[in-house]
């Protein structure tokens, strides 16, 4: 029980990773609070609190931190994705995005920082897509790349009370990926490409980054602070160009 | 003429890549040795380009001090050195045979090592003489990602970019900058190589069909060519690049700034 006693907070947990997250954590031990933007899931074990947050309103932000009187654990894990270039992407894109994934990200660190206690830890989710650039998904790249860089300056500014890090998952297996694959001419060509281009051979399931996101969160990653942490099957390791699968 | 007055000498210099850099320098108003094994290196022929032929084995210490003992006894100083020579061993780590990878970093980076250790004393002198000094190593983007059946090159070219650094930390105070430029896919004898090898998994197709493929997936729809290359090792060599010290330059056609493409 890596997170005995310890209390953590999850936004974006309904789902996907941040629900994996917020499971994990509550089998080490935790007592894990969950956000997100609907009402309470109905599949929700009764273990876990939730609250209803829209993490872009920084008044509701700064009233979650007051109700719950803070966190050892952090976890910024709600996020939006547009798939447009910059050309395509309208005002209403740029406030999806940036409101969620820069201004959210921002809201929960300062409304928390002040009420975390030492050897508390931020864990953000970055992504693949804020170090080298996925096609048509110029604002959400930008966005992650936000992230990447508040995730040094909180480690350099808040240690060394406040540990924080960042995992840069690559592609993980949700409803997402398989809504992608749906849309090739090919779907079960683009997919065995896909599978190609992981040393792994197979995509990303949520708990491989919720295994990541415990040991950031435990005592263990005592000595990690500042960094971004890929967990994606060794993709981004490989060129793009690979000549085995023209 | 950004060269002007300048002495440069390029290893590899009758190569792919080193070719084009001499030939740049000279038009730039370099005086230029061009070092390689033989006066027509890795290309079939070699017409006289203007640049000074040295017989340069980048693995023996003593080509190193001989070839810079013949610089010195001309121009007296050494402005620019290019670390171009360079081999790809296109194999993984299982298949590669201790003497394969220990040449191949015999080449990339022990050739590196010899040539600028032996360079320094005439680049001191050229520092001293009121520019900065300038030596420019060959990484690669294999250096930060990998290219597969290409094990041994990617490490070497690793190493490179740690040795820029380091070197660039030990030299700068002594008016000696020292970069890497890390080319992507580049138009030469290696290059075709790579095509036409089983290491890349690409065999069976023709080599118009892999290099239409390889443009695809170029954000510039290209690869570069040695010109390509040239200019940012022109520019690094030139005084406009003064206070350029200790960075790995990637030119690659926007190759590497993107994810995995997925055939979607």
């Amino acid at each position: 029980m890596r997170l005995a006693g310890k209390r953590a907070l999850v936004t974006g947990g309904r789902q996907g990773i941040g629900r994996a997250i917020a499971e994990s954590f509550a089998n080490e031990g935790a007592t894990v609070t969950i956000c997100g933007r609907g009402p309470r899931p109905e599949d929700l074990p009764a273990q876990f609190i939730w609250y209803t947050l829209d993490v872009t309103n920084a008044d509701a932000v700064n009233e979650l931190a007051s109700t719950t009187d803070g966190t050892d654990i952090l976890v910024n894990n709600a996020g939006v994705q547009v798939e447009k270039t910059v050309t395509e992407s309208v005002d209403a894109d740029w406030d999806a995005v940036i409101g969620t994934n820069c201004r959210g990200v921002f809201n929960l660190c300062r409304a928390f920082i002040p009420r975390m206690p030492g050897g508390g830890s931020i864990i953000n989710i970055g992504s693949i897509s804020g170090t080298a650039a996925d096609p048509s998904m110029a604002l959400y790249n930008a966005s992650k790349a936000f992230v990447h860089g508040l995730t040094r300056s909180i480690a350099v500014d808040h240690g060394p009370k406040i540990r924080c890090n960042a995992i840069c998952p690559g592609w993980i297996e949700t409803g997402m990926l398989d809504a992608a694959f749906e849309l090739a001419d090919n779907p079960t060509a683009a997919r065995r490409d896909a599978l190609n281009r992981h040393a792994t051979r197979r995509f990303g399931k949520p708990e491989d980054i919720a295994s990541m996101a415990v040991w950031l969160a435990s005592d263990e990653a005592g000595f990690a602070t500042g960094q971004l942490f890929t967990v994606d099957g060794g993709m981004t390791a490989a060129s793009p160009l690979n000549p085995g699968l023209f | 003429m950004m060269l002007q007055g300048k002495t440069a000498l390029v290893t590899g210099g009758r190569g792919g890549i080193g070719r084009a850099i001499v030939a740049r320098f000279l038009r730039e108003g370099a005086r230029v040795y061009a070092a390689d094994l033989t006066p027509h290196g890795s290309l079939a022929a070699h017409d006289d380009d203007g640049s000074h032929f040295v017989k340069l084995d980048v693995t023996q210490e003593v080509d190193a001090v001989a070839a810079m003992a013949q610089v010195n006894a001309d121009a007296g100083q050494l402005d620019i050195l290019v670390n171009a020579a360079g081999i790809e061993i296109e194999k993984t780590i299982e298949e590669t045979s201790l003497e394969e990878w220990n040449l191949s970093f015999a080449v990339n980076v022990t050739g590196t090592f010899l040539t600028s250790k032996h360079a320094l004393p005439l680049m001191r002198k050229a520092a001293r003489a009121g520019t900065t000094a300038s030596i420019i190593n060959f990484g690669s983007y294999d250096g930060f990602i990998a290219d597969p059946g290409l094990a041994a090159y990617c490490a070497t070219k690793g190493a490179v970019h740690a040795l820029t650094r380091a070197m660039a930390c030990d030299h700068g105070p002594e008016g000696i900058r020292v970069n890497a430029i890390c080319p992507g896919y580049v138009d030469t004898p290696m290059l075709q190589s790579f095509f036409t090898g089983e290491g890349s998994g690409a065999a069976g197709k023709s080599i118009d069909q892999l290099q239409q493929a390889v443009r695809d997936v170029h954000p510039m729809r290209t690869f570069g060519t040695p010109e390509d290359i040239a200019n940012l090792v022109n520019w690094l060599a030139s005084d406009e690049a003064r206070y350029a010290s200790g960075q790995l330059w990637v030119l690659d056609g926007g190759l590497s700034a993107q994810v995995q493409q997925m055939k979607l």
